[in-house]
């Protein structure tokens, strides 16, 4: 039995090994990534059109991320449709010469290590000597990413942490701080206000069409990280106050947790009509299966990223139906005139419909500008042209906050900037419901293929018998 | 309210009960922290999705396929690497988690890191005295409860439980009495397995599988099985219950601090362990030596 | 004529030589543990690049929290799988000191190393009435109710976000390099004092600090050496202050290091289990095996070959690491450092001094050395 063992051993850990370069190989060939080299070579061999013959260097962008969650997926997946698109174009033009973009992937596993995510931002910039860089998405890791960044005095694009802290320090330290930009999203305070215009939309539609009086009955599941303290906070604040709803209850489950059934059942027997997720986590699928097995008759309004994401519908099993959610792109919605250009070239090459994180895009596109503009590399020079950006991409007009207010350079968020969208699931079909129907700044504010909120019929049922 | 405190409290003290028996078994046997327990359910989640999903296949022969090639994963893992380290008791401990993170990375490698879903076997809901539970949990609570019954009725009623119960209490002096005690570790092993894989496949279809489900649940079983006391499958399902029932009355009595019931469980475990250190149902150490 | 003082002097000098030359230079594996520290001075003369340094400097961190727990559970067999409590508990007293109070870290870590010493006390109590996998659970459990305290004062915490914006270890350079290069240097300082200083309470051979002889006998048979008339009580606790004053160092230094303290990262359940895995890694019970695991597992596998040399995602990088461990602990299940010292080095049946292997004769009392095989004193954790 021993001697088997010693045989076995090796057999089985090649078969693992070899199990993993060939997924491996999968994932390489489904998203064109560099192949491993060393980084003392100064040049890698990536897989960009070729070069036209004016090339005359490279400019090379560090792209760091969690590469293997959804998050730092759609995050390289945008970065590589800017560089191609742009290399295929002949490249930025830096003072009539024509450089072309060169991507640099570092895997910052900053979900579970901060000290990871540290070094690998440290590492980008010193050893593989990127002259930008773009990402970070959890928050506290980011913290910690961009005092590195600053510290070597780089440009740090931020694509995908909500963090207000992150911009109100370039207010603190304009001359620290000046080389942090935040592309995508907009801060957690406006992405409360996004949840109140959906929710405003769907009471409004819910009193119109079952002539329910009273006010609606409000329960937020919130997951206890540091992203949904201030949404449930600012929640908490303006739902009764702005909408005149009342707010039963706010269950806030762990980040970790797999299962809300618990909490599903005390938030039904509070008597909520409508219960607003603000959920990042896998939990958001069995959260949407449930409420849809269980036959629970609620309207499901708020922030769940994992309906954003095109296997919702199927995951759920059509359970997951009339969910609506704060969300940034959808197919056939044309939040500019770019967006329904942009989202289905990137189902065709990536089949998924682009989270959020998919702003790397636009933040390469508004950095060509600023480099463009600026004539040159130098990164003070660059900075100054970045602060005037004002550039419509697939996802929203962008226009930086200037330096005297509380927050500089973080995208200014309104009508007629940034705006998101929110979706609802129709019958599987993932359909922009706002803006719509605005009033004050935002009249007239309503994109191509946005349709009408549809109350889940359960509730409709509920109401009229009530 | 008391009567979604009670349901909700009995269907997941059932599901943590027939997690908690598994890694109760084999570590009061053979004295293995199992870390990759959790993992074996993680696994069998994903077999389900694989051979129901992926391949098409029935649901009978997909729930048989998945129990089958985790239970011999399992066995394998233990015959293969842990029985040889098994005197150097940190070593397993770092090996059981090794393979724990080479499961959930393989199964991220095939099967990426969002998460997959399978159908509940029969979809719907039953509703008892007002609280709605998915027939799934119900079916899940059901089998924890006959998984647990044949399984004390193969340790009290059987040869090999009696063996299996004897190279617990005791392995040197069940070997001298004639029990082959490696093939009883690697039965006892297959059975832990067994049990793994059984509340990963009726579990799975009620939550996202995800690659990394396995670290949530594997805090609460650990702590589970040393309240109810090592070795006591008894202790366990008690303390099962009892934890279980803490966490459903937090997220009840305090809807804002759900994320804490976790936490409080966990307190409520080392004040019993305080007053009763060797666990509610397990023998005093006291007069062991090592 | 030599002055008699300076004659002193010369045969003071002479003997610290002579012993230099036969306990040190004679022995395979502290020549490779001299040769090891002088690398680690001489490092940035070779290579100075930030983010090499950064990985040594986390290394060292690592070293220091590792060591402590090698200290408290390898030595005394107390499992601790909750050793994160500590270096959570110190890096918030550093990061709350330093933000409100202004505190410079040559202060605040180690005010952080005793805050973190005075929770070893408090674990300990438990600890005295709990044995084996029970105390390894109330310990693995005490990190969990620590974030939950740390979520319920969000007002001082700042919760799940945790605290930013902490005081640098060093930042009077201009030039972020070179800033490096003195941070590199204090971590050192934090690093080669406090390991040696716990290799030296744990020595059982010292003639001078009994601890390490105690430490052994409590996890072998804690009753038969309280039989012997030992206070058991005394020394765990003694254990428990040491190991959790060390961690807590460790805790200092990474939250003035990386300038931001938050549940996750730093009373996180997977920074107790990876402590465990580098230890038992590089040898339980040894010292030198969790200093070995760290550099190797953590700076050179991980942080280098599979990141700088191979570069693989961190998925692969996980499951490589997991791979390459179940190997090593397949063939060397004492751990990889002291399978090599048990290679290199032969022990002396009579005298028990270490020799080096190619010796035949004992160098202390010539006695000669036969094939004996060391025994493991790898612990046996089971309470069973």
């Amino acid at each position: 039995m021993k001697r088997l063992a010693f045989l076995l051993t090796p057999i089985l850990v090649l078969a693992l090994v070899l199990g993993g370069l060939a997924c491996g190989d999968d994932d390489d060939d489904k998203a064109p990534t560099q192949p491993p080299t060393a980084t003392t070579q100064p040049t890698d061999t990536s897989t960009p059109p070729p070069p036209p013959p004016t090339a005359a260097g490279t400019i090379k962008i560090g792209i760091i991320g969690p590469m293997e969650f959804v998050q730092g997926e759609h995050h390289w997946y945008g970065a590589q449709m800017a560089r191609d698109e742009i290399n295929a174009a002949g490249g930025i033009s830096v003072a009539g010469e024509m450089y072309l973009i060169e991507l640099e992937r570092a895997d910052s596993n900053e979900l579970f290590s901060t000290a990871d995510a540290v070094t690998a931002m440290e590492r980008l910039i010193t050893a593989d000597n990127a002259d930008f860089v773009m990402g970070g998405i959890r928050s506290e890791a980011v913290l910690a990413m961009q005092d590195v960044a600053m510290d070597y005095k780089t440009i740090f694009l931020g694509c995908g942490a909500s963090e207000a802290e992150l911009c109100a320090r370039v207010k603190q330290d304009y001359d620290r701080y000046k080389y942090w930009f935040r592309v995508t999203p907009f801060s957690g305070l406006n992405l409360v206000k996004n949840v109140l215009f959906e929710l405003g939309i769907a009471g409004a539609i819910i009193t119109q069409g079952t002539g329910f009086e009273g006010p609606l009955k409000v329960a937020v599941l919130a997951e206890e990280a540091a992203w949904s303290e201030p949404v449930v906070g600012a929640l908490n604040a303006f739902v009764p106050a702005k909408l005149g709803m009342e707010i039963v209850g706010v269950w806030k489950p762990s980040a970790t947790a797999t299962d809300v059934s618990t909490e599903l059942s005390a938030i039904e027997n509070s008597g909520a009509h409508i219960v607003v997720p603000i959920l990042s986590g896998p939990v958001g699928i069995p959260y949407g299966k449930q409420l849809g097995e269980l036959e629970i008759p609620v309207a499901s309004v708020g922030i769940n990223v994992e309906a954003q994401k095109v296997g919702f519908w199927d995951a759920t099993g059509g359970y997951g139906n009339y969910m609506t959610d704060l969300n940034f792109y959808a197919q056939g919605v044309a939040v500019t005139e770019k967006s329904v250009a942009f989202v289905d070239a990137f189902i065709e090459k990536f089949d998924e419909i682009p989270t959020y994180n998919a702003g790397t895009y636009e933040a390469i596109l508004l950095l060509k500008g600023a480099i463009e503009r600026a004539g040159t590399l130098d990164t003070d020079a660059v900075v100054a042209e970045l602060e005037k950006t004002d550039m419509i991409g697939p996802g929203a007009r962008i226009v930086f906050t200037g330096n005297d207010t509380p927050e500089p350079h973080d995208i200014t968020y309104g009508p007629g900037y940034a705006t998101a969208i929110a979706t609802q699931w129709q019958d599987g079909e993932m359909k922009c419901i706002w803006p719509n129907l605005g009033v004050d700044e935002w009249e007239g504010i309503m994109y191509d293929g946005t349709v009408m909120w549809q109350i889940p019929p359960l509730l409709a049922q509920r109401l009229s018998s009530e | 309210m008391i009567e979604g405190i009670l349901i909700n409290g009995l269907v997941k003290a059932g599901l943590y009960a027939l997690l908690a028996t598994g890694f109760s078994l084999i570590f009061g046997v053979t004295r293995i922290i199992n870390l990759a327990h959790t993992a074996l359910y993680m696994l069998a989640a994903y077999g389900l999705y694989y051979f129901g999903q992926e391949l098409g296949l029935s649901l009978g022969v997909s729930i048989a396929l998945a129990l089958v090639v985790t239970v011999i994963i399992g066995a394998l893992t233990y015959k293969l690497f842990i029985e040889r380290i098994r005197e150097h008791h940190m070593t397993v401990l770092l090996i059981t988690l090794a393979f724990a993170i080479i499961f959930e990375e393989a199964m991220a490698r095939e099967f990426s890191r969002d998460a997959v879903t399978v159908p509940s076997f029969i979809s719907g809901y039953w509703e008892v005295a007002g609280v709605k539970v998915l027939i799934q949990r119900w079916l899940a609570l059901g089998t924890a409860f006959v998984a647990l019954i044949g399984l004390w009725l193969l340790l009290t009623k059987t040869k090999l439980g009696t063996a299996i119960r004897a190279a617990g209490q005791d392995a040197e002096v069940a070997n001298l009495m004639g029990i082959n005690v490696p093939r009883t570790f690697l039965i006892t092993a297959g059975l832990a397995a067994t049990l793994a894989a059984i509340s990963g496949i009726v579990i799975g279809p009620t939550l996202g599988v995800v690659p990394h489900m396995w670290t949530d649940p594997l805090i609460m079983v650990m702590a589970i099985v040393v309240l109810g006391g090592l070795g006591s499958l008894k202790g366990s399902v008690i303390a099962a219950f009892i934890l279980a029932y803490v966490e459903v009355i937090v997220c009840y009595s305090f809807p804002e601090h759900c994320y804490m019931s976790r936490a409080i469980a966990l307190g409520a475990m080392i004040l019993t362990l305080m007053v009763r250190p060797e666990g509610l149902f397990g023998t005093s150490f006291e007069e062991e030596r090592l | 004529m030599v002055h008699p003082s300076r004659k002193r002097d010369y045969k003071l000098i002479s003997r610290l030589i002579r012993d230099f030359n036969g306990d040190v230079l004679t022995v395979p594996g502290r020549v490779i543990a001299l040769i090891f520290v002088f690398v680690l001075l001489l490092f940035p003369l070779a290579n100075n690049d930030p983010h090499i340094l950064r990985i040594l400097i986390m290394a060292n961190i690592y070293v220091v929290f590792a060591v402590s727990w090698d200290l408290l559970s390898g030595y005394t067999g107390q499992m601790n799988l909750g050793h994160a409590l500590f270096f959570g508990v110190a890096a918030y007293v550093a990061a709350l000191l330093n933000i409100h109070y202004g505190l410079d870290p040559w202060l605040t870590i180690p005010i952080g190393g005793v805050a973190a010493a005075i929770a070893g006390l408090l674990v300990c109590l438990p600890a005295l009435r709990l044995r084996g996998p029970y105390l390894a659970l109330v310990t693995l459990a005490l990190p969990f109710v620590a974030v939950a305290i740390v979520l319920l004062f969000k007002s001082t915490t700042n919760g799940d976000m945790g605290l930013y914006g902490i005081g640098r270890i060093f930042s009077s350079f201009e030039d972020p390099r070179d800033n490096m290069i003195v941070t590199y240097f204090f971590s050192l300082v934090m690093m080669l004092p406090s390991v040696l200083i716990m290799w030296k309470l744990t020595d059982a051979r010292s003639s001078i600090v009994r601890l390490g002889i105690i430490f052994h006998a409590i996890r072998e048979d804690e009753i038969a050496a309280r039989a012997c008339g030992i206070n058991t009580v005394r020394y765990k606790f003694i254990a428990f202050a040491v190991g959790g004053f060390f961690a807590g160092i460790a805790g200092g230094f990474y939250a003035h290091f990386l300038r931001v303290v938050n549940p996750q990262d730093t009373l996180g359940v997977f920074l107790s289990f990876e402590v465990i895995m580098y230890t038992v890694f590089g040898g339980i019970c040894s010292i030198y095996g969790a200093v070995a695991g760290v550099y190797f597992a953590r700076a050179f596998v991980w942080d280098y070959l599979l990141t700088d040399v191979v570069e693989v995602d961190v998925g692969i990088k996980r499951m490589s690491l997991a791979i390459i461990m179940v190997l090593v602990l397949l063939f060397m299940p004492q751990g990889i450092a002291v399978w090599i010292r048990d290679k290199i080095e032969k022990t002396c049946p009579r005298c028990k001094l270490n020799n080096a292997f190619f010796r035949r004769n004992c160098r202390a009392c010539g006695a000669e050395l036969h094939v004996v095989k060391k025994k493991s004193i790898a612990p046996d954790m089971s309470s069973g």
